[in-house]
């Protein structure tokens, strides 16, 4: 049947679609969708060492969530997790939100600050939490030195060493270590804003905490989105300080212990006396994913919701 | 209701000098426009009035007290912008009432002045909206109400009609003027374009390049323009300018012929003078009339109610206005003769010279 010139111009559209779309969709299904449909599949299995066993339905995410060995270990790591995001959102977002403004008013030296206070996000996480952990030594730790040269010497702890502090010395490595982020972040936001609405609410009357709240705080909106949905997930995520300043196992107590950690003791422990156990690891790792994806979901869509047209 | 008062203001951004020197007094109740040309320092002169901008020295006062240290709150005064600067994530009853909330002004009293205030400027049906759902006009009315509604000693207004279109700035400025009339608060107003002025001003502050040409009512002005730049700025079309040397017959023009002058002067015989004439006070003759221009029209613009004529005459082209239509056309050759007494005459710094 002879094809119609219509026909034939469709046909080629349709060609050059596939030609576009077709490669990245293989390479994201070999090298994306493949790996964590495996991840899963892995958690419905039984494994000794890194031979699958039997197919267990859901005995492992039953064990994780409910079983009497590990469980209180996981719920213990979670609850870390979200103390984390709590103290991360204050200390990380909303010291970078106050950074901002105090940048975005252009104080003296105001270019220097601006580089100044993103410097530690580009350093890699090892080293921050090198330096931290020196910071922190109980001995020769400058900040137990700083406390006992103005006679604080009862308040001088070992910091990574007392459950009490342990956790809370964690986040402020990290709020230090990521604070940029959130302040180049707001920075740009407040920028976006007209000068004139600011200079319209000082002629209101606002004091510098109504200006704050009133006006910047809502009209950087789209910056606390991004910034929200992106700690959240990264709280969750959580691994590199608490691996590189306290260790694998939580220390001390667990007091430390976040889910990151546990994931990588369930699942790649200690091999050589083959305490792993990958089904276990896969089962925490999706209720982990997925946990983020509901959550960071419902996040968003409820921070887009506070966004402002200009 | 206040008289403001500006004392030898001067304004430097490090050794760039803005604002030269400028002294204005607005009366009570007074709508005063400052206007000129981009870069004058009208908007910047307004900017400290509000409390926006530091004074580098002078005074300022609103009321009896200086307010040169008083932050932009504290002076009583409400601004509407050119971009209106409404609060996006407010409604309008919100950005109405906002500065009565952070007064702590009850609720029942908020309400009671917004409603008032945007039900005289037709606002009523807006105030659940938020101001992305509004048109350039409807915002514009809204920056108004929020300026109202703190019954401030004075109203700044920078250049609020520029984002609009035409026929809707021509609306918004009877809008204003009526508004000024019926709450006959003290007004300060900026703009680049003179129509405005003209239309709405009691009082009009011609700016140039920091200091103030001249102050006067929009008709005195007109009439008696300072100088050359006052002149030509005020008036739509300009007023046209022809250079010449003052004879004893009147103005010898370049090419040898003279522009007989009906008015006696104080320049003296023999200087260079600038002679100026606005387009209306232009009549065309016939061709050859003594005492006229000789012209040839170049451009013929009908505007229904009048005519522009663009002509072609001995030292550039002028500009004429004919209130009656026309039959004339483009390569005709005229003849332009000045109206009795309407000249103006510049010297060569550009000042007027007085004529009897």
């Amino acid at each position: 049947m002879p094809v119609s010139p219509k026909q034939a111009r469709t046909l080629k559209h349709r060609s050059w679609v596939a030609f576009l779309v077709v490669p990245p969709v293989v390479f994201m299904s070999l090298f994306v969708v493949y790996p964590i449909l495996s991840a899963f599949a892995y958690a419905f299995y039984e494994w000794q060492g890194l031979a699958r066993g039997e197919f267990v339905g859901l005995a492992n995410f039953r064990e994780v969530l409910f079983g009497a060995t590990m469980a209180p270990t996981v719920w213990n790591a979670f609850l870390h997790n979200v103390y984390a995001l709590i103290a991360l959102m204050i200390i990380q977002n909303g010291g970078g939100f106050l950074l901002a403004w105090l940048l975005y008013k252009e104080p003296f030296g105001f270019r220097f600050h601006r580089v100044a206070v993103f410097v530690p996000v580009v350093l890699s996480t090892i080293i921050v939490g090198f330096l931290w952990k020196l910071f922190l030594n109980p001995n020769f730790g400058i900040i137990n030195q700083a406390l006992y040269s103005v006679g604080l010497d009862s308040w001088a702890k070992p910091w990574l060493g007392d459950s009490s502090t342990a956790l809370g010395a964690l986040i402020l490595a990290n709020a230090w270590h990521f604070v940029g982020f959130p302040t180049l972040v707001y920075l740009a936001g407040m920028q976006r804003i007209p000068s004139e609405i600011i200079e319209a609410a000082r002629l209101d009357g606002t004091s510098e905490w109504q200006l704050l709240k009133n006006i910047v705080w809502p009209l950087v909106a789209p910056s606390t989105t991004i910034l929200f949905t992106l700690l959240f997930i990264g709280a969750f995520n959580w691994f590199e300080i608490p691996y590189v300043m306290v260790g694998l196992d939580g220390s001390p107590f667990g007091s430390t212990d976040v889910l990151g950690l546990v994931f990588y003791r369930t699942a790649f422990g200690n091999q050589s006396a083959s305490i792993q156990n990958f089904g276990l690891g896969s089962a925490l790792a999706t209720l982990i994913f997925l946990f983020i994806v509901v959550f960071a979901s419902m996040l968003t869509l409820w921070l887009r919701r506070r966004e402002i047209q200009f | 209701m206040a008289h403001v008062s500006i004392r030898d203001v001067r304004k430097a951004f490090g050794t760039v000098s803005i604002i030269k020197g400028v002294d204005v007094d607005i009366q009570d109740g007074e709508f005063v426009i400052l206007v000129g040309p981009s870069g004058c320092g009208k908007s910047t002169l307004l900017r400290m009035i509000a409390g926006l901008e530091d004074i580098s020295s002078g005074d300022i006062r609103i009321g009896p007290r200086i307010v040169n240290d008083v932050p932009p709150k504290d002076r009583d005064i409400a601004m509407v912008f050119q971009s209106y600067a409404l609060y996006p994530h407010m409604t309008v009853a919100e950005n109405m009432a906002f500065s009565l909330k952070l007064k702590g002004v009850p609720k029942p009293e908020q309400k009671k002045r917004v409603t008032e205030a945007a039900s005289s400027l037709g606002l009523t049906p807006l105030l659940d909206r938020y101001p992305r759902q509004l048109s350039g006009g409807q915002r514009q009315r809204v920056a108004m109400g929020r300026a109202i509604v703190r019954d401030p000693q004075v109203f700044l207004f920078d250049e609020p009609l520029s984002n609009l279109d035409a026929k809707l700035r021509v609306q918004m400025r009877a809008e204003i003027k009526e508004l000024h009339q019926r709450l006959k608060t003290t007004t300060i107003y900026v703009t680049h374009d003179q129509i405005e002025a003209m239309t709405m001003a009691d009082k009009i502050v011609v700016m140039h390049d920091g200091i103030v040409e001249q102050v006067g009512a929009p008709l005195e002005l007109y009439d008696r323009p300072a100088n050359r730049f006052v002149a030509g700025f005020i008036g739509s079309p300009a007023m046209n300018f022809i250079e010449g040397r003052l004879g004893p017959d009147g103005l010898g023009l370049p090419s040898g012929a003279v522009l007989p002058l009906d008015m006696k002067s104080q320049a003296e015989a023999g200087s260079e003078i600038t002679y100026g004439i606005r387009p209306e006070h232009l009549q065309i003759a016939p061709a050859g009339t003594p005492g006229s221009i000789p012209a040839t029209i170049s451009v013929i613009e009908p505007t229904g109610s009048d005519t522009t004529l663009i002509v072609k005459a001995e030292g550039g082209n002028l500009t004429v206005v004919l209130r009656e239509r026309c039959a004339l056309k483009p390569g005709e050759a005229v003849a332009l003769k000045p109206v009795p007494r309407q000249a103006h005459l510049f010297d060569a710094q550009g000042k007027r010279i007085a004529t009897a």
